[in-house]
C-alpha cells in the first residue's frame, strides 16, 4: 500500500528528526570525534552564535551583493548574447565555441585568476558568479531561440505583425519561459560563484568565513555556515519559484 | 484569386507541379488529395510563407484582406484567448483597447462569450479552434485559405464549427481555399472542388462543381441528391490516384529513396 502523498513533508521531516536525534545521541556517547563530526546542537549553537554576535552580517552582505549582483549580470550578459548569437550567424560562429570551451571546463577553476586580475574585492567574486549563469543562460537562449515554435512564428507574420512584433510577441516571452526554466540552476550557480570567489580569496564573505573555519579546524562553524548557505538559497529559491508561477501563469 | 502553373519544390524534386486552380468572389473551393500531394505547399505559396519555383499568383485581393487558418491552433501561449484575438487588429494601428472589445465581440460571435480571459492552455481544442478563427475573421478578409482546420476536432465539435464557418462565410460573401483530404467535407462545403494527384510531382487532375444550393446546412448537403454521385465519383478518382502512384512509382522514385 502507498502511503498518501500529501504527508510526505511529514515523512520527511519525521526521517530528518531521526538522523538528527541518532546523530546526537551518537555524539553524547562518544563514538563520533567532535572535532570531525560536531553535534547537531554544537552546530546549532555556532549558528546561534554567528547571529548573536552579529559578526556574520558583513559576510552575509558580501556573498548576497557578489551572488545577486553576478546572477542579474549574468542572466542579462547570456540573455543579450545568445540573443544575437542566434539571429546574427557571424556572432554564433564566434561566440559559441568560446561558450562550448567555458561550458566544457568547470568555470570555478577561473576563480585564482579573477583574484589577481581583480583583486580580492567584490568584484572577483561577482566576475565568477557571472562567468557561472551567463554560460548557463546563453545556451538556454541561443538554443532555446533556434527551436522557437515555427508554427507562432508563422502565425504573427500572416497576421501582419513584422519583425518587432515577432520579438515582441514570440521571441521575448519564449526567452522568458527558457530563463525561468534555468533560473534555479542559475541561482544555484551565482552562490557557488561567490563563496567560491571567497573561498580561494577574500576579506568578507561566507566563503570567506567558510575557509577562516577550515584553517582553524572548527568544523562547527564550517557547517553552520554550510547550514546557513543552505537556509539562504532555499529561501532564494522560493522567491524564484513565486516570480517563475507569475510570468509563466499562462502555462 | 488564381493560381497559375505553380511548381513548389523544397530543393529537389517538385512536390507539386503546375497546378491551376481559380476562386471567385464569394466561391468556396477545396483542394483534395492524398497525403504528400503538396495541397498545404500551395496553401502557403499563396499566403507567401513559400515562394513558388515556377509559376505565379494572382490576386485582386490586398495581400491585408486574405487570412489563412492553419491546421494547429497555434496561438500564443502566454497571451490569453481576447488577446490572441486582438492581436492582428493592433498591427494594422488599432488602438488596444478598440482592438480588445472588438475581439470580446467575435468571440461573442463565436460562442465563446466570457471566455477572453482564458490562456489557450485552459480551453477545449475546439475553444482554441474558435479562437483561431476569430483571430482571423475579426481583420475582416475577403478570402481565407483553411490548411486542414478542422481534422484534429472531435465529430461533434468538427461539425458545429464547420456549421458555424459556413453560415459565417455565406452571410459575408467571404471567398475559401479550403484544403482538406475528407471528401465528404469537401463536398459538403464547397461550390468547386480540385482532386491533386499523388505527389512527388502531383498535378491538379480534375475539377468538379458541387450543384448543391446555398445556403448550406451540413445534414443537408450530405442528402441532398447531388452528394452520392458525386462522392462516387471522386472517391474513385481518388482511388485511382492512390493505387495508380503505389502500382507504378515514377523512375525517380527509387533515386529519392
Amino acid at each position: 500500500m502507498t502511503a498518501p502523498r500529501r504527508y510526505a513533508w511529514a515523512r520527511q521531516l519525521l526521517a530528518l528528526a531521526i538522523v538528527l536525534a541518532v546523530w546526537e545521541a551518537a555524539g553524547h556517547a562518544g563514538m563520533l570525534n567532535p572535532l570531525y563530526a560536531p553535534r547537531p546542537t554544537q552546530i546549532g549553537a555556532a549558528l546561534v552564535d554567528l547571529f548573536a554576535s552579529g559578526s556574520v552580517w558583513p559576510h552575509m552582505e558580501a556573498t548576497f551583493t557578489a551572488a545577486l549582483v553576478g546572477l542579474a549580470l549574468g542572466i542579462a550578459i547570456g540573455i543579450v548574447l545568445g540573443v544575437i548569437a542566434a539571429l546574427v550567424p557571424l556572432v554564433a560562429e564566434l561566440i559559441e565555441p568560446v561558450m562550448t570551451l567555458l561550458n566544457a571546463i568547470p568555470r570555478v577553476i577561473l576563480a585564482p585568476l579573477f583574484v589577481i586580475w581583480l583583486g580580492i574585492g567584490l568584484a572577483s567574486k561577482i566576475a565568477l558568479a557571472v562567468i557561472l549563469v551567463a554560460v548557463l543562460i546563453f545556451f538556454t537562449v541561443f538554443s532555446g531561440i533556434r527551436q522557437v515554435d515555427r508554427r507562432l512564428v508563422e502565425r504573427i507574420v500572416t497576421l501582419g505583425g513584422g519583425r518587432a512584433a515577432l520579438v515582441r510577441h514570440v521571441y521575448l516571452p519564449s526567452v522568458a519561459a527558457w530563463v525561468m526554466g534555468s533560473l534555479k540552476v542559475a541561482i544555484g550557480f551565482a552562490f557557488t560563484g561567490a563563496c567560491v570567489g571567497e573561498f580561494v580569496g577574500a576579506s568578507r564573505g561566507l566563503g570567506y568565513l567558510l575557509s577562516f573555519a577550515q584553517s582553524t579546524y572548527n568544523s562547527a562553524l564550517m557547517l553552520a555556515i554550510v547550514l546557513l548557505i543552505m537556509i539562504v538559497v532555499l529561501a532564494i529559491f522560493a522567491l524564484g519559484g513565486r516570480l517563475e508561477r507569475h510570468l509563466l501563469r499562462w502555462s | 484569386m488564381r493560381v497559375r502553373d505553380v511548381t513548389i519544390s523544397y530543393g529537389g524534386e517538385p512536390v507539386l507541379e503546375g497546378a491551376s486552380l481559380a476562386v471567385g468572389e464569394g466561391r468556396f473551393v477545396s483542394l483534395v488529395g492524398p497525403s504528400g500531394s503538396g495541397k498545404s505547399s500551395l496553401l502557403r505559396a499563396v499566403i507567401g510563407l513559400q515562394a513558388p519555383l515556377a509559376g505565379a499568383i494572382e490576386m485582386e485581393l490586398a495581400r491585408d484582406e486574405v487570412g489563412i487558418l492553419f491546421q494547429d491552433d497555434a496561438l500564443l501561449p502566454w497571451r490569453t484567448a481576447r488577446d490572441n484575438v486582438a492581436l492582428g487588429l493592433t498591427f494594422r494601428g488599432m488602438e488596444r483597447a478598440k482592438a480588445l472589445d472588438e475581439a470580446e465581440a467575435w468571440l461573442g460571435r463565436l460562442g465563446l462569450a466570457g471566455f477572453g480571459d482564458r490562456f489557450p492552455r485552459r480551453l477545449s481544442g475546439g475553444q482554441r479552434k474558435r479562437v483561431a478563427l476569430a483571430q482571423v475573421l475579426a481583420l475582416k478578409p475577403r478570402l481565407i485559405l483553411m490548411d486542414e482546420p478542422f481534422a484534429s476536432l472531435d465529430a461533434i465539435v468538427r461539425a458545429r464549427i464547420i456549421q458555424d464557418v459556413v453560415g459565417l462565410v455565406e452571410r459575408e460573401r467571404i471567398s475559401v481555399l479550403l484544403v482538406t483530404h475528407d471528401l465528404e467535407e469537401a463536398l459538403c462545403l464547397s461550390d468547386i472542388v480540385y482532386l491533386l494527384s499523388q505527389g512527388p510531382r502531383a498535378r491538379i487532375t480534375q475539377r468538379y462543381e458541387v450543384p448543391i444550393p446555398r445556403p448550406r446546412e451540413l445534414i443537408g448537403a450530405r442528402v441532398h441528391p447531388a452528394f452520392a454521385p458525386l462522392y462516387e465519383k471522386l472517391w474513385r478518382d481518388l482511388s485511382l490516384e492512390v493505387e495508380g502512384a503505389a502500382r507504378a512509382p515514377a523512375p525517380n522514385d527509387a533515386e529519392a529513396a
